[in-house]
Formats: C-alpha cells, sequence, structure tokens
C-alpha cells in the first residue's frame, strides 16, 4: 500500500511537470505580449523593454520556464511585484499578488463547494437510483427517471439566478449565497452554500440517479447475487449488501472523471453566484489573459484532480477486494 | 483619465473592439434618451460639459466643500463592484475606476470640483489655488494648503510631494502616466529613466524644488500650459516618503484624504473607515459623511442589477462604482418609476471611432466616401441602442471635453444609415469609383453582425470590401505596425484630462507615428502638427479649448476617423442612499458626495 | 396461477408420499417478443437420500425448473403454473418470508460457474457463515467455526486461514467445494447442483461429484443433479429426467433409461456421447438440428422437427398432438411410437454403432 502509494504519487509529480511545461509553452506562445498591460496608455519602448526585463520575459522561453519551476520551491524576486516567497507560482499580472496566495485563499471556498455537492450528488443520486431500481418499472422509478431527466437538462447558470430569485429575494428562506468559513460558524457556512451545493448538483445528481438505477438493475441479475437469494437472505440485504457493493464499482469510477467536470461546473456556479473560488479566478485570468494565474491555476486544478484519482483508487481497493494495491 | 474599461485597462491588449463596444456595454451601459422607449420619465441627456469646464480661483480652492443638502453624517456605504481595484498606488494609477476610489484616501496637487449644475471646475486640492507659471507654462509653482496632514497626523510638505513625482522614476512603476517625468528631465527626447532613476538610491531630482515647506516648483523642459491639469490626475497624487513600501504600497496606500484604508483583501474586499487627521476646512472637493465604506468585488454587472432592484437589506445602501445596468436589463429599469429615481445617468469621457489607416487609403475623398456611406445607425442598433452603447458621434473630441464644439461635417446625424448616393459621387471625384477596402475586426459574434452591415452599406456604395478578423486577445498587436495591412479598423479613447492635448495630440501628431502607438490612423499633416504646437502653447484654458476644436474640424476634414460613440453610463443605486452622484471627468458613480439617509 | 387439485394420490393433505413431488409445472416468461414457454406440464417426485439427474440441451427448461423450486424466477414477469410439494409444503404458493426461511436452509442450491456466483466483495468465510446466521441465528463466532468445519468437510487444506479468502484467491475447483460448503452448512434436506462440474476440469469434476455422494451418504440429502452430460448422470444419480423444450421426454431409473432408452430424443443423446467401450474410429453422431423456440413452441410432439421417425407412428400424429409420459409411473417416455417399433429401431441403431 505505502510502495503503491510512493509510486502513483511520484507518477503524479512527473504528470504535474509535464502538464506545467506544455501549458507554459502554449501560455506563453500567445502572440501577444503581456508587459503591455504593465504600461501606461501611451506607451514608451524603452518602458516595455523594462517591464519585460522586471517580469523577467527577456530570456528564453525555456530559461523563464525554469526559473518559474525553481520559484516553486525557491522564491523568487520580481522588480515589478517584489518578493514572492517559496512556494511561488508567480504573481498575477491583473491583481499583483502572488498567484499561490490567491489561491490558497480562495481553495477553501472551491472546496467547500466541490466537497458539498459531493455529498449531495452521490447522497442523492445514489439514494435516488436505489429507491428507482428497488420499485423498478412502478411509479416511483417513473418518477425517479423521468425527474433525472429534467435534471440532466437543466443549466447552472439558468436554475441559479431562478431559486436565488425565489427563495433569496422573494421568499428570504435562505441567505444570499456566500462563503462564511467553516471555521468562523459552521452553520452559517452550511446555510450560505446550501443553494450554490444545491444547484451544482443537480444536473450530476441526475446522471447518478440514472446510473445508479442501471448498475443496480444490472448487479441484482448478476449470478452472485441469485446465489445471495438462494442462500435465503432478505431481498433487503441482497439489495444493500450484495447488489450494492458490485454497483459502487462503477459509479466511483465515473465520478473518479466526473470530478473534473465537477470543477467546471464550480467555475459556472461560482460566477453565478459571486463565490470567490478558484473557479472565479480561472475565468478572471482568462478574461485578462493573466498568464502567471493562468498557470498556477491549471496546475493546482490538474493536481487536484491527480490527488482526488489517486484517493478513488485507494477507495476502489476497499470496495473491491480483486483490485490489489500493488 | 484612462479609458473606460477595467477590462481595457487592465491589459491594454485585451480591449478588443468588441469587448468595449459590447461588452463594454456591460461596463459602460448606456444612458441618455432611449431610442423608442417612449413614455418613460426620461430627460434627454445632452453634450453639455463643453463650455462648463473652467479653471477655479483661490477662492474655488478653500474648504469646506459645500454642504450636500439634507446630507447627514454616519451609517456605513456599500459598493458592490465587478472587479477589485487594480492598483492603489497612485503613481500605478491611470484607470478611472481605480482613480474614483482613489478620492477617498489620495490627494493631489489639483482636482475637479462639480457644482449641483453639473459645472466641472479645476480646483487646487492640496494646493492653494491651481498653481502659478510665468513664462507661459515651463515652471509652475504651486503652494500646499495649512493643516494638511497624512494619517498618522504628520504633516504632508512640500518635500513628500517632490518624493511623490521621485518615485514615479522607479522600475517598478511603470502602468502610471509618464507626462510629468518625460518634462521633468533635462532632455525630452530622450527616455526620462535614463536620466534619473528614482529616489529609492538617495538621488534626488533637481527639477523639483521646495524651497520651504509649503512651496513645490516644477521646471519642466518645455511649456506646458495644462501642466495643472496634468497634476490633477490620480498618477500625480501624494505618497508619503516614510511609509513608502514600494511594491507593496499598491495593495495599501497612506492615506491623505477623508478615509483610510483597514483592509483590503484582493479581488473580495476593501474597508475603509473615517480618517480623523483630514481636516475638511482644507478640502473644497471631498465630503466624508459616512463613517465606514465597505466594497465588494466579484458581483457582475447582472447581478448587482439584480440586487439593486431587489434593495433588500445592506443593498439599500450600496452604490457601484463601476457597474452599469446589465444590457438586458435596461428596459426593465427605464419602465420602473421607482428604480429610475435612484438611478445616475451621463456621459463618459470614451469615445469610440473607426480608423481609417491614412498611409493606406490617400486618397481623401476614398475616406469621406466611407464616412458618409457608414451605417451608424444600423451599427447602433446591432449593439442594442443609444442607451446600451451612447450617442452617435461626429467629432473627435468628446462633449466632455473643454472647448468642445458640435458640429457634422458629413451629415451623420442627418443620414445615421449612410448616404451611398453622396458616397458614389465622392468616389466618382476620387478616380476610383470602386475601390478596395480591408476592413478589420474583433471576431466576436456581435462583431460579426456589425461587419455585415458595414459591408452591405460600402458595398452599396460601390466599395469592394475585404473583411478581416481578428483574434479578440491579440487585436491591438494586430493593428499597432505602422505598415498593418488593415484599412479600417476600430479604436477607443479617453482623453488624460479635459483638455485637448490628450484628446488630440497622442492620436493625431504625425510626428508621435511609430509601431503601436495610439496614431492608428497615421494622419500626419503638417498644417495640424503645427496647429497641435501652437495649442499647447496658449495659456488661458477657454482659448485653448477653441484651438482644439478648430483642429478637432480639420482632422474630420481630413476624414481620418469614422466617429461611432460619445459613451454613456447608466447605473443604479440603493434607496438608503443620498448624494450619489455621475463623476463627468471618470465617467461613473462618484463616492464622495454620499451620504446614508436617516 | 392454477392449483391442480389432486384426486386420489398424494392429496391436500399429504401422508408418506414422495419427498419432493413436482406436478405439472409451467412456466412462462412474458419478454418483449411474446411469451417463452419455458416449463410445460412437468411432473417427477424425488425421494429423499436418492438423486435425480435433470438431463437435456441448454434451453429445455431445467435450470428454471428448479429457479421455479426455490422461488427465484423475477415474479414481475414469470407465471407459474402447478404445484411443488416439499413434505407437506407447498412452495408455489409460499410467502417470500416462508421461501427466505426454505432457502439455503432446506433446500440449497449450487450453481455452475462458482466465480461469478459467489459474492467478489466479502470473504469465503462470510458467505459461508451467513448463511449459517441467518437460518441458525449463530453468532459470527460460532458462525466463522462452522464455515471453517464446513470448508474442511468439503476437503479445502488449512480451512483457518482460507476462510478469510477472497474467491479471487481459491481455485475453480476449490470455489466449487466453497460454493458446495455454502449449500450445505445448514444441513439441508434438498440440494439442487446445477451444472456444478460444468466450469471445471474432468479430474476436479470427479472429485466434486464423489463429494457431493459421499455428503449424501452421510447425511442423506436428496440431490437434483441438472447436467447436460450423461455420464454424470451415470455416475451420481439414482433416476433420470430427460427434458426437452421445457417437457419430460424420458423418465426412469439410471439402469433403464440408459441402457434400454426409449425415446428418440434419448437416442440421440446417448449416441452424441463417447462412450469407453466403443472404438474411436466410429463418429460421434449429434442430435441434428436445433433446438426449438419455446417463444414459438412447434405443434404437435416438440421433438418431431428433428426426429427421424415422425412419419412411423401415423401420418399426422406426431405432427399435430403432444404426447405425454407413459406409463404414469416407473420406466416411461413421451413417445407415439410402440415399444416394439422403439425396440427395433434401437437395435438397428446400436448396431450401426458397434
Amino acid at each position: 500500500m505505502t510502495s503503491y502509494l510512493v509510486r502513483r504519487v511520484t507518477g503524479a509529480l512527473v504528470i504535474l511537470v509535464i502538464i506545467s511545461a506544455i501549458t507554459f509553452y502554449l501560455f506563453y506562445a500567445v502572440p501577444r505580449d503581456p508587459a503591455r498591460a504593465f504600461c501606461g496608455k501611451i506607451c514608451q519602448p524603452e518602458t516595455l523593454a523594462l517591464i519585460r526585463h522586471n517580469l523577467g520575459m527577456d530570456e528564453p522561453l525555456f530559461v523563464q520556464y525554469w526559473h518559474w519551476l525553481v520559484g516553486i520551491f525557491a522564491g523568487r524576486d520580481f522588480v515589478q511585484f517584489g518578493s514572492c516567497p517559496a512556494p511561488c507560482l508567480g504573481y498575477s499580472f491583473a491583481t499583483q499578488e502572488p498567484v499561490f496566495s490567491a489561491i490558497v485563499d480562495r481553495f477553501p471556498v472551491t472546496l467547500s463547494l466541490t466537497l458539498g455537492a459531493s455529498v449531495v450528488i452521490l447522497a442523492f443520486g445514489i439514494l435516488t437510483g436505489m429507491i428507482a431500481a428497488w420499485k423498478v418499472g412502478q411509479p416511483l422509478d417513473k418518477i425517479a427517471s423521468s425527474s433525472s431527466v429534467i435534471g440532466a437538462s437543466l443549466q447552472i447558470y439558468f436554475v441559479g439566478p431562478l431559486l436565488a430569485f425565489y427563495l433569496v429575494d422573494t421568499m428570504q428562506l435562505i441567505p444570499r449565497p456566500s462563503y462564511v468559513p467553516i471555521t468562523e460558524n459552521p452553520l452559517d457556512w452550511f446555510t450560505h452554500l446550501l443553494l450554490p451545493w444545491v444547484v451544482l448538483s443537480i444536473i450530476f445528481t441526475a446522471n447518478y440517479t440514472r446510473m445508479t438505477r442501471s448498475q443496480m438493475v444490472e448487479q441484482l441479475a448478476e449470478d452472485y447475487v441469485r446465489t445471495a437469494r438462494a442462500k435465503g437472505m432478505s431481498s433487503r440485504t441482497v439489495f444493500f449488501r450484495f447488489a450494492w457493493r458490485g454497483a459502487m464499482i462503477p459509479i466511483l469510477t465515473i465520478f473518479g472523471v466526473d470530478l473534473a467536470t465537477l470543477l467546471g461546473g464550480a467555475i459556472i456556479t461560482e460566477q453565478t453566484f459571486s463565490l470567490h473560488g478558484i473557479g472565479e479566478l480561472a475565468v478572471r485570468a482568462v478574461q485578462n489573459t493573466d498568464l502567471p494565474m493562468l498557470l498556477g491555476v491549471t496546475i493546482v486544478g490538474a493536481a487536484a484532480i491527480v490527488l482526488l484519482n489517486i484517493v478513488v483508487d485507494v477507495l476502489y481497493a476497499f470496495i473491491d477486494p480483486r483490485v490489489r494495491l500493488s | 483619465m484612462r479609458s473606460h474599461s477595467r477590462r481595457i485597462a487592465s491589459m491594454t491588449a485585451v480591449l478588443a473592439a468588441g469587448a468595449l463596444a459590447l461588452a463594454g456595454c456591460a461596463k459602460g451601459g448606456g444612458g441618455g434618451a432611449p431610442q423608442g422607449a417612449a413614455g418613460t420619465s426620461q430627460k434627454p441627456l445632452e453634450n453639455k460639459a463643453v463650455s462648463a469646464i473652467a479653471v477655479g480661483t483661490a477662492a474655488d480652492s478653500t474648504g469646506p466643500a459645500p454642504e450636500v443638502t439634507g446630507a447627514k453624517s454616519g451609517g456605513t456605504v456599500y459598493m458592490i463592484d465587478r472587479d477589485d481595484f487594480s492598483h492603489l498606488d497612485p503613481g500605478r494609477i491611470y484607470l478611472n475606476y481605480n482613480a474614483s476610489v482613489s478620492k477617498l484616501f489620495t490627494r493631489t496637487l489639483t482636482d475637479y470640483k462639480r457644482d449641483d449644475a453639473g459645472n466641472i471646475k479645476l480646483v487646487g486640492d492640496l494646493a492653494t489655488d491651481t498653481g502659478t507659471t510665468t513664462d507661459g507654462g515651463k515652471t509652475w509653482k504651486f503652494t500646499l494648503k495649512d493643516g494638511l496632514k497624512w494619517q498618522d497626523g504628520t504633516p504632508i510638505t512640500s518635500a513628500d510631494i517632490k518624493y511623490s513625482f521621485e518615485r514615479l522614476f522607479a522600475d517598478f512603476i511603470t502602468e502610471g502616466p509618464d507626462y510629468a517625468e518625460t518634462w521633468l528631465v533635462p532632455d525630452a527626447k530622450k527616455p526620462f529613466r535614463e536620466q534619473y532613476k528614482g529616489p529609492y538610491d538617495g538621488k534626488e531630482l533637481d527639477t523639483i524644488e521646495t524651497p520651504d515647506d509649503k512651496t513645490v516648483v516644477f521646471h519642466l523642459n518645455g511649456a506646458h500650459p495644462d501642466f495643472n491639469f496634468t497634476v490633477a490626475m490620480t498618477g500625480y497624487g501624494a505618497v508619503p516618503k516614510a511609509q513608502d513600501t514600494k511594491q507593496k504600497y499598491d495593495k495599501q496606500p497612506f492615506s491623505s484624504g477623508p478615509y483610510k484604508i483597514v483592509s483590503h483583501i484582493t479581488d473580495k474586499s476593501l474597508d475603509l473607515e473615517r480618517n480623523e487627521n483630514w481636516d475638511p476646512k482644507t478640502d473644497p472637493i471631498r465630503h466624508a459623511y459616512p463613517d465606514k465604506f465597505h466594497m465588494e468585488f466579484g458581483i457582475q454587472a447582472q447581478q448587482t442589477t439584480e440586487r439593486f432592484l431587489a434593495d433588500a437589506g445592506n443593498d439599500k445602501y450600496a452604490f457601484t462604482f463601476h457597474n452599469a445596468v446589465a444590457p438586458e436589463r435596461v428596459q426593465e429599469v427605464l419602465g420602473n418609476a421607482e428604480a429610475m429615481k435612484r438611478s445616475i445617468q451621463g456621459l463618459t469621457p470614451f469615445t469610440t471611432f473607426y480608423n481609417i489607416n491614412t498611409k493606406r487609403i490617400t486618397d481623401i475623398n476614398v475616406r469621406k466616401a466611407i464616412i458618409t456611406a457608414w451605417p451608424a445607425k444600423q451599427i447602433q442598433q446591432i449593439g442594442g441602442g443609444e442607451i446600451n452603447t451612447g450617442k452617435i458621434a461626429t467629432t473627435v473630441m468628446s462633449p466632455t471635453v473643454l472647448g468642445y464644439e458640435a458640429f457634422d461635417l458629413y451629415g451623420k446625424l442627418a443620414k445615421p444609415e449612410g448616404d451611398p448616393e453622396a458616397a458614389k459621387k465622392l468616389l466618382a471625384q476620387s478616380g476610383t469609383p470602386n475601390p478596395t477596402v480591408v476592413y478589420a475586426y474583433n471576431q466576436t459574434p456581435t462583431q460579426e453582425k456589425v461587419t455585415v452591415a458595414i459591408k452591405e452599406a460600402l458595398t452599396k456604395a460601390g466599395f469592394k470590401v475585404v473583411a478581416k478578423p481578428l483574434n479578440a486577445g491579440t487585436y491591438y498587436d494586430a493593428i499597432g505596425p505602422v505598415d498593418n495591412k488593415y484599412d479600417i479598423y476600430w479604436g477607443g479613447w479617453a482623453a488624460d484630462w479635459p483638455t485637448g492635448s490628450t484628446a488630440i495630440q497622442p492620436q493625431y501628431d504625425g510626428r508621435l507615428i511609430t509601431d503601436n502607438s495610439p496614431n492608428y490612423t497615421h494622419l500626419n499633416v503638417p498644417e495640424i502638427n503645427d496647429a497641435i504646437d501652437k495649442a499647447n502653447a496658449i495659456t488661458d484654458a477657454a482659448e485653448a479649448g477653441k484651438a482644439w476644436a478648430a483642429i478637432d474640424r480639420q482632422i474630420m476634414e481630413q476624414a481620418a476617423i469614422v466617429p461611432e460613440y460619445y459613451q454613456t453610463y447608466f447605473g443604479l443605486y440603493g434607496s438608503g442612499l443620498g448624494g450619489v452622484r455621475f463623476d463627468p471627468v471618470w465617467g461613473e458613480q462618484s463616492a464622495i458626495d454620499i451620504y446614508v439617509k436617516q | 396461477m392454477t392449483t391442480v387439485s389432486w384426486s386420489g394420490e398424494p392429496g391436500t393433505s399429504r401422508g408418506p408420499g414422495p419427498f419432493l413431488s413436482v406436478r405439472d409445472l409451467s412456466v412462462e416468461f412474458s419478454t418483449e417478443d411474446g411469451i417463452v414457454h419455458a416449463v410445460d406440464g412437468l411432473s417427477f417426485d424425488l425421494e429423499k437420500g436418492t438423486t435425480l439427474g435433470i438431463v437435456g440441451e441448454s434451453g429445455s427448461g431445467k435450470s428454471v425448473t428448479n429457479l421455479a423450486i426455490l422461488g427465484l424466477h423475477d415474479p414481475a414477469h414469470t407465471k407459474i403454473g402447478g404445484e411443488i410439494w416439499l413434505e407437506d409444503q407447498e412452495l408455489i404458493s409460499a410467502g417470500r418470508g416462508t421461501m427466505e426461511k426454505l432457502r439455503g436452509n432446506r433446500v440449497a442450491m449450487i450453481f455452475q460457474d462458482p466465480l461469478t456466483a459467489l459474492s467478489p466483495f466479502h470473504t469465503i468465510g462470510r458467505q459461508i457463515g451467513e448463511v449459517y446466521r441467518k437460518h441458525k441465528g449463530a453468532s459470527k463466532k460460532e458462525a466463522r467455526d462452522r464455515a471453517v468445519e464446513m470448508l474442511r468437510r468439503v476437503g479445502i487444506p488449512q480451512p483457518e486461514t482460507r476462510v478469510d479468502h477472497y474467491p479471487h484467491e481459491f481455485s475453480g475447483g476449490m470455489r466449487q467445494r466453497a460454493m458446495i460448503a455454502m449449500a450445505l452448512v445448514c444441513d439441508p434436506d434438498l440440494l439442487i447442483a446445477d451444472e456444478p462440474t460444468t466450469a471445471l476440469d474432468v479430474t476436479v469434476q470427479a472429485q466434486i461429484l464423489d463429494l457431493l455422494k459421499e455428503l449424501q451418504q452421510q447425511f442423506g440429502t436428496a440431490i437434483i443433479l441438472i447436467t447436460h452430460d450423461l455420464g454424470v448422470v451415470a455416475g451420481t444419480a439414482d433416476n433420470v429426467l430427460v427434458m426437452y423444450a421445457g417437457r419430460a421426454a424420458e423418465r426412469g431409473t439410471v439402469r433403464e433409461v440408459l441402457r434400454e432408452p426409449r425415446h428418440p430424443y434419448t437416442w440421440g443423446l446417448l449416441s452424441s456421447m463417447p462412450r469407453l467401450n466403443s472404438s474411436v474410429d466410429v463418429p460421434l453422431k449429434p442430435v441434428r438440428g436445433t433446438p426449438p423456440s419455446l417463444l414459438n413452441p412447434p405443434s404437435g410432439c416438440p421433438f418431431h422437427p428433428r426426429c427421424d421417425y415422425p412419419k412411423l407412428a401415423g401420418p399426422e400424429l406426431c405432427f399435430n398432438q403432444r404426447p405425454s409420459v407413459s406409463p404414469e409411473t416407473g420406466h416411461g417416455d413421451a413417445c407415439y411410437l410402440t415399444l416394439e417399433q422403439k425396440k427395433e429401431l434401437r437395435t438397428a441403431q446400436t448396431k450401426d454403432h458397434a
């Protein structure tokens, strides 16, 4: 197990370095000069050259990448921004704050949003899927299945403002979505994120309902499930102890893949509710062609996905003894 | 002042034609009389700033600022906006958005005072008056008022002012204006940083003298009669030597104004509280009614519009510096009489236009034909009508510039949809009845539509139009080179201070043509260059204004641009606030007269 | 569901009748394509301590019959008729709770592929133990001890460690032994073994069959052995039931059916099977044609499209009328040919072979 983890993490680091190199080259190869963003309206050529030097952009691309990489471990100094202690991912071109601290600062928001939504998605999706599978062909199944189709066709930027209008503005049932640190007030953290969680989960939940249902139906037809019934296990035991285990494996697989999509959904959700998360950073970075921020967000996002996939793989081993972590 | 949109500002090159004309709506919004919105309680917007800009006297410069009727002290004012302020270090500020908030904690030698009628006067802010010059604008003397203090109670001295200018030469201060820097070194033709490297290595700038604690004398390398306007730019705001944290100063500047920064969390919030060391008697411009300001960022125009309409909770006491009414909600707001009572409208200093590359289209009749055939009205309709775009422009200078004169050489207001027949006649005189023109545009869905309209209108007049889509991210890099291969391309401009020198010279002085310079039309007419020099030398502001208006006419006679809009602003604020005004100099909401209704 | 009342024979208050009695069983599945008549009018009996071999091709209804005994069919899509008596308990009309108490306890089942039939997510010990806990109310510890004991009994070495292993850590034969251990953990009266050796190689097959026999002798369990392999039946069963298209084709003791097969289908089965005492160069003769569609079974005798002699019993009989097994008891078959005709044809056939 330990050696497995060491190998996986090493592999993940290699992947991250490759991703960062590719992203670095892609971003910095755009045919425009970020230095102009730091230059007044009427920009003198010598000022432009000075800025390039300040930003370290007067060096060959691979040297720039090397500095960037070294900065992560050793920190850097920028004339334009001042010192940037390790781990340094550079300074944002748009907000002039260290990229790393900007990301760290916003990470809890996106983490709360994504984890909370994951819980809602898995809990609700699996629950309704199980109910549908339990009552296959019956009205409850049909309600669950058709509402999942409706859910899947909804869009965050449509549902979000709509629910906000009714639940927050009109009925004032819940507070306006914002981020309250869980360490500050867990209840406020919960109530203020409730709407974003629900909105972000809606489309995904529907998918998991459908998946759980079909997986359960499939598992219920498996030989070992029949064996369990032949042993005299009650339908409930068969359903929850045997079939559920089998159905969870493909669902976990899909969830591992969906994590990336979920992060994407978090971006839209953050935009919709003005939450100051990584997603907002990413969108702003794109709008402003803020290369260091884009690079930082990309790397942190990739790292998060890689890490979560390792977690998913470890979870696998717990659910399915046939998977050995060696 | 700098272009209106933060998007433009934070990244010059990102400023894409469409981003401004259209996405710019998200920022710029609309104002003025809505077309076809009959029955609303709207007063038509006038192009009135013209004669209303003046240079004030020492009496005008004396504090305190006249009371706002009904205003009371106390309470917290909220501000919600899309973006955090990109810079707060005065030396790094060029943008209206950053300048608006800086007014609460950064003071400059001179500044603009607005009266109830909307007239603008340049007055002394830190200085007792708007400065004096005895040699036509080469030497400028400013005297500081009594009782000026920093937020820690130490006095603001002439040495502080000198230092504030010296530090602008430092290598990390690159974003702000560089007029004064260029004029304060011995040789204006050579890069200023080669002649002075800033105060951090202990060297001083000899061209600024401080004979005593109250007096600052600037020795410029040439005559600049409107230098007193120059120093009104936030970029020349005061920074105390003792508190200069260099790069870090950008996040938390030291206050000379009525408020001081309590906390600034980048991209999230800025909290201000009263600066007890600010003396209202020294300040002819600012009020400080609220006890506190709480500003939040990351809120899109659509959301601020909804929140202002809902007017619930703390949003009652909220305004926005920059966010305009979201274009899709404009009609709804116009129809909402209650909301209209808390709306702000006005003409911003920002103008947009289509550059005609005079280096490629050398025949003046062809250029005139382009303007004559131009489908201004169709373009405005595609953009969502006047309220979302602006008033159709016919001049180079905006009505917000001192000396502006309204004229319409090509009858664009009479026939805004274009006059193909008249254009054909002009082409016939040119000898090329069917010239080919290359129109380069920013490839966005709306710009695609605009391009279709332009192509159609010009084709009707006999042009052959080749449309070249450009990438939004690299638009300016593409049109920047002097030898670019395009004939017509969109652009935008706002004067750095409301006189013709920055409204006209950077764009139309033919001697300044280089790659990536703002002279995108590459117009180089000796008479105009001469006239610019003459206008720059006129010391009387009103006389200078007339001279600049005449140059404006000359440029339009040369048919170097197709003017597009004088951009308008249309925004909302909460019902619990009073004194929320439009700032015509910055083109957005102003914080300095705001009070909480009690 | 129809309940046919028996006159004369066992009756509702059953005296000392057979241990298991299946009467006129029919099973129909509704599918998207129509109704599948998987079992049609099947009757057979089974005594304690004996083994009944049910033989037939795939789709002949042998597995379905046994799933019906355990009530493991999908109730939403299945219609069952007839009666199944286990001593004095009728199973078709029994409630869910009754069936759950019965399964794994009095009646146990062994499936064909022990790899898919065992849960991959639970240890062998747990899978065995949970049956014991369910039916005998044993504690975890008792269940585990019982699992070890059962594993030992079915011949798994080091049962104390193997009990904690997962099925994928067992070999095929070991898995089937574990499966048998699981089936026998509650000392069932009836064990249904559905092709228990098909997935195993020949040596292991023999071991498993021996194990079953041994256990039967020890505990007097009645066994239904479902197989398509007459060889397996020959060595293990007391009685044989040959099924074709959901119906009984022939029934009798192993000796009767294998020595003097009467139904042409049984002949086909026998001649498609290699024998040790026949010469190697005699080609095997499989039954020609393919099994009939149960969606749309042939008219008359279901075997007639594949039968070589459908006209011998008369010009129309085999084509129009469905034969039932006769005589009622003892060695019987469902064919219109007379005993003499069959004897003649059979003699001629075996001569060809020899």
